[in-house]
């Protein structure tokens, strides 16, 4: 199949190196996400992939065909904006049809009144008419057509956006944040509906978004950025349970993943001063980063690897996250409990924590993941 | 009861105590403006039915004796020619180039910032002396205009017929001749004029969505024409409105030039006899006040026609919302 392929695209504005040599491929019909912190570099990718933006080195291609050059109108791409970008003087069954009257009409079909004497002019708009309604009933706006822009609430701008990019079958859709202006609620169901349409149209999806939540629950694949690189690819699950850096493990997961030093000594791995029953593989560097999420993390009685104090805690029903600050040192750890641990998290209160080897991520003093210090832990665990 | 009544009664000596302290608090800004704009409406209104001249202690009722002769006299019917001529010339042409030369100069950048100052020249310089100016440059014989012409004689240029003409005889007198004379006068106020409404056009792109533009790439519009209609255009809608009412009302009030060309009499024959100057001839000089009451009405009308079709399209055809 093919799809869209960027290979070592580098963006530079004067001094300033945005894109530092990415590459990515996007299969056919895949829904992949660019997700990282505000000028990470996201949005210039996209832009480079829908041609407003000329990369300085590298290339893009769609269906293995080399667009490096190719202007964005002649890309076949769809796009929809974080503003929406809705032209404010056409209704949005105008809106709608831009792409399609743009595309299939010369400029003197276009015209008002000329344009309906020239022959093939009125079943071509009967069919644009009709690929607009098709459009519409598909994104429910369908009665919404007649209106201006300015007359439509939030959700139902960003519904005709995407109408008026899914109106023409386009190589593959890409959405520049495009939830970002609604409010909490719609958001959700928002979300819900874009993933529904990937399903239905079985189209390409490349979505920008600085949100995790979103780029979680819609994507098949999530590229995470920062500094101008993707620093890993992968499915959603992937990125959360086995990420290549520690900067993946802290920016997708919220709360955000507890980091605690490691020393790997001649005594064993030592945590906080308390050595640990550790099976850590010859050749480990000494110094080390223990990434540990918040559910990894459990409340025990008596000893036990942690011990603190319940600083903060956020109940939210059906789960509650308590800060608690260690005794051994000024570190503050995450912690999600249950419902039923509620009676042991009061403000103040000493508490122990318990972790499985297993679930401990390793990182070096750099932020790279050693899964070779976590082979034994793992090894150990299954044959138990 | 009782007690109810007297309480209703201050209630309602109360809020008439509030509407007169409104009224007397509104009383000195509503007589200004009786006394400031609408009474010498008013007045001029009802002296342009009289024959009434200053200085004299009374005058008589001629009904609309005034109104009849500026529909019948010639002076009157080139007056009309005049005015017209010169605002259906100097509105499209000032507002056209001003769109062109906000268009050239907002894609420029910060050397954009130059070609602003330069063609708001015009408009910061005062147009009587400017006038002045252009009329030694128009002079027939030591004009530097016609000086420029009679370079090109002996060249192949003289194979157009106007330089043809020129060379064999003379150029044109530009200001003495009835041909030119309003033609020159609608080119001044063109040169004067389109730097202001090139200020307003660029005030009216710079609110236009840099996304737009994306989005009619994205869409297909390829041309700079195709996403000049698309976005930049409609987006120009309530500043191109703007522009041409004020154009308008600027053209309708062309004075100065012509003051300053031909003080004793409105061009050649009368072929730049604009209403501004006819009211100031009559009304001014030759102390008919009627008459140049009745000129100042038919003015107060076009210029009230000219914005209330303004209103109407800005409610009904370009606000967006």
């Amino acid at each position: 199949m093919s799809g869209l392929q960027i290979d070592a695209v580098t963006k530079d504005f004067g001094e300033t190196s945005v894109l530092k040599g990415v590459t990515l491929n996007i299969n056919d019909g895949e829904f992949v996400s660019l997700v990282g912190p505000s000028g990470c570099g996201k949005s210039t990718l996209l832009r480079i992939i829908a041609g407003l933006e000329t990369a300085t080195r590298g290339s893009v291609s769609i269906d293995g065909t080399d667009v490096t050059h190719v202007r964005a109108a002649d890309r076949n791409l769809s796009m929809v904006f974080q503003s929406y970008a809705l032209y404010p003087h056409l209704t949005v069954a105008e809106n709608i049809a831009v792409p399609l009257r743009m595309r299939q009409m010369s400029t003197t079909q276009r015209l008002p009144v000329v344009g309906g004497l020239i022959p093939g002019t009125g079943p071509l708009k009967r069919d644009i008419s009709q690929a607009v309604r098709h459009a519409a009933e598909m994104l429910e706006i369908g009665a919404l057509l007649d209106r201006k822009p300015g007359q439509l609430s939030g959700g139902q701008r960003q519904r005709v956006a995407l109408g008026r990019a899914l109106v023409r079958n386009p190589a593959a859709f890409l959405l520049d944040e495009p939830l970002s202006n609604l409010d909490a609620k719609l958001r959700v169901q928002t979300r819900a509906e874009i993933a529904q349409l990937h399903r239905k149209l079985k189209a390409t999806f490349i979505y920008v978004t600085h949100d995790q939540v979103e780029a979680m629950t819609m994507s098949d694949r999530i590229a995470v950025m920062m500094g101008g690189e993707i620093l890993q690819c992968a499915a959603p699950d992937v990125i959360y349970e086995d990420p290549d850096d520690i900067r993946v493990a802290e920016f997708i997961g919220s709360p955000k993943i507890n980091i605690l030093p490691l020393e790997h000594t001649d005594d064993g791995v030592v945590l906080l001063g308390r050595v640990l029953d550790w099976p850590m593989p010859a050749g480990m560097p000494h110094l080390m980063q223990l990434g540990l999420r918040p559910e990894a993390l459990r409340l025990v009685e008596g000893p036990s690897k942690l011990r603190g104090r319940v600083v903060h805690f956020e109940n939210l029903g059906s789960e509650i996250f308590a800060q608690v600050v260690l005794s051994d040192g000024d570190i503050r750890l995450t912690l999600r409990a249950t419902p039923a641990d509620r009676q042991r998290l009061s403000l103040g209160k000493e508490v122990s924590l318990e972790f499985e080897l297993r679930s401990g991520l390793i990182f070096d003093t750099a932020g790279k993941r050693l899964r070779m210090a976590e082979v034994k832990t793992r090894a150990a665990k299954e044959v138990a | 009861m009782a007690l109810i009544e007297a309480s209703h009664g201050s209630k309602v000596s109360q809020d008439n105590h509030q509407v007169r302290t409104a009224w007397s608090m509104t009383a000195p800004a509503l007589a200004l403006m009786f006394l400031i704009l609408l009474a010498p409406i008013v007045v001029a209104g009802v002296l342009s039915f009289s024959n009434y001249s200053l200085g004299n202690t009374g005058f008589d009722w001629v009904g609309s004796q005034n109104y009849e002769r500026l529909f019948s006299r010639s002076t009157y019917e080139k007056m009309f020619i005049a005015t017209f001529t010169y605002v259906v010339t100097v509105v499209p042409i000032s507002v056209g180039l001003g769109l062109g030369a906000a268009l050239l100069v907002h894609s420029l950048g910060r050397v954009g910032d130059i070609y602003k100052t330069i063609y708001f020249l015009p408009v910061m310089a005062t147009l009587l002396a400017m006038a002045i100016a252009w009329e030694f440059m128009l002079h027939p014989t030591i004009g530097m205009v016609n000086r420029t012409l009679e370079i090109a004689c002996g060249t192949w240029l003289e194979t157009i017929p106007f330089f043809l003409q020129g060379c064999e005889g003379s150029f044109p007198l530009w200001l003495g001749d009835r041909d030119y004379a309003i033609w020159v006068v609608c080119f001044i106020g063109i040169w004067q004029g389109f730097g202001f409404n090139m200020v307003l056009f660029l005030a009216g792109l710079t609110s236009v969505h840099r996304e737009l533009y994306n989005a009619a790439e994205m869409d297909g519009a390829r041309s700079g024409w195709e996403q000049f209609r698309l976005v930049t255009w409609p987006a120009l809608g309530p500043t191109t409105v703007f522009v041409v009412t004020i154009s308008c009302i600027r053209a309708f009030q062309v004075f100065d030039t012509i003051e300053a060309f031909w003080p004793q009499g409105g061009g050649p024959s009368k072929s730049a006899y604009v209403m501004m100057f006819a009211i100031f001839e009559k009304g001014i000089q030759q102390n008919l006040i009627g008459v140049g009451s009745a000129i100042t009405m038919l003015f107060l009308l076009f210029v009230m026609f000219l914005t209330l079709i303004q209103r109407w399209l800005i409610e009904r055809k370009v606000h967006y919302g």
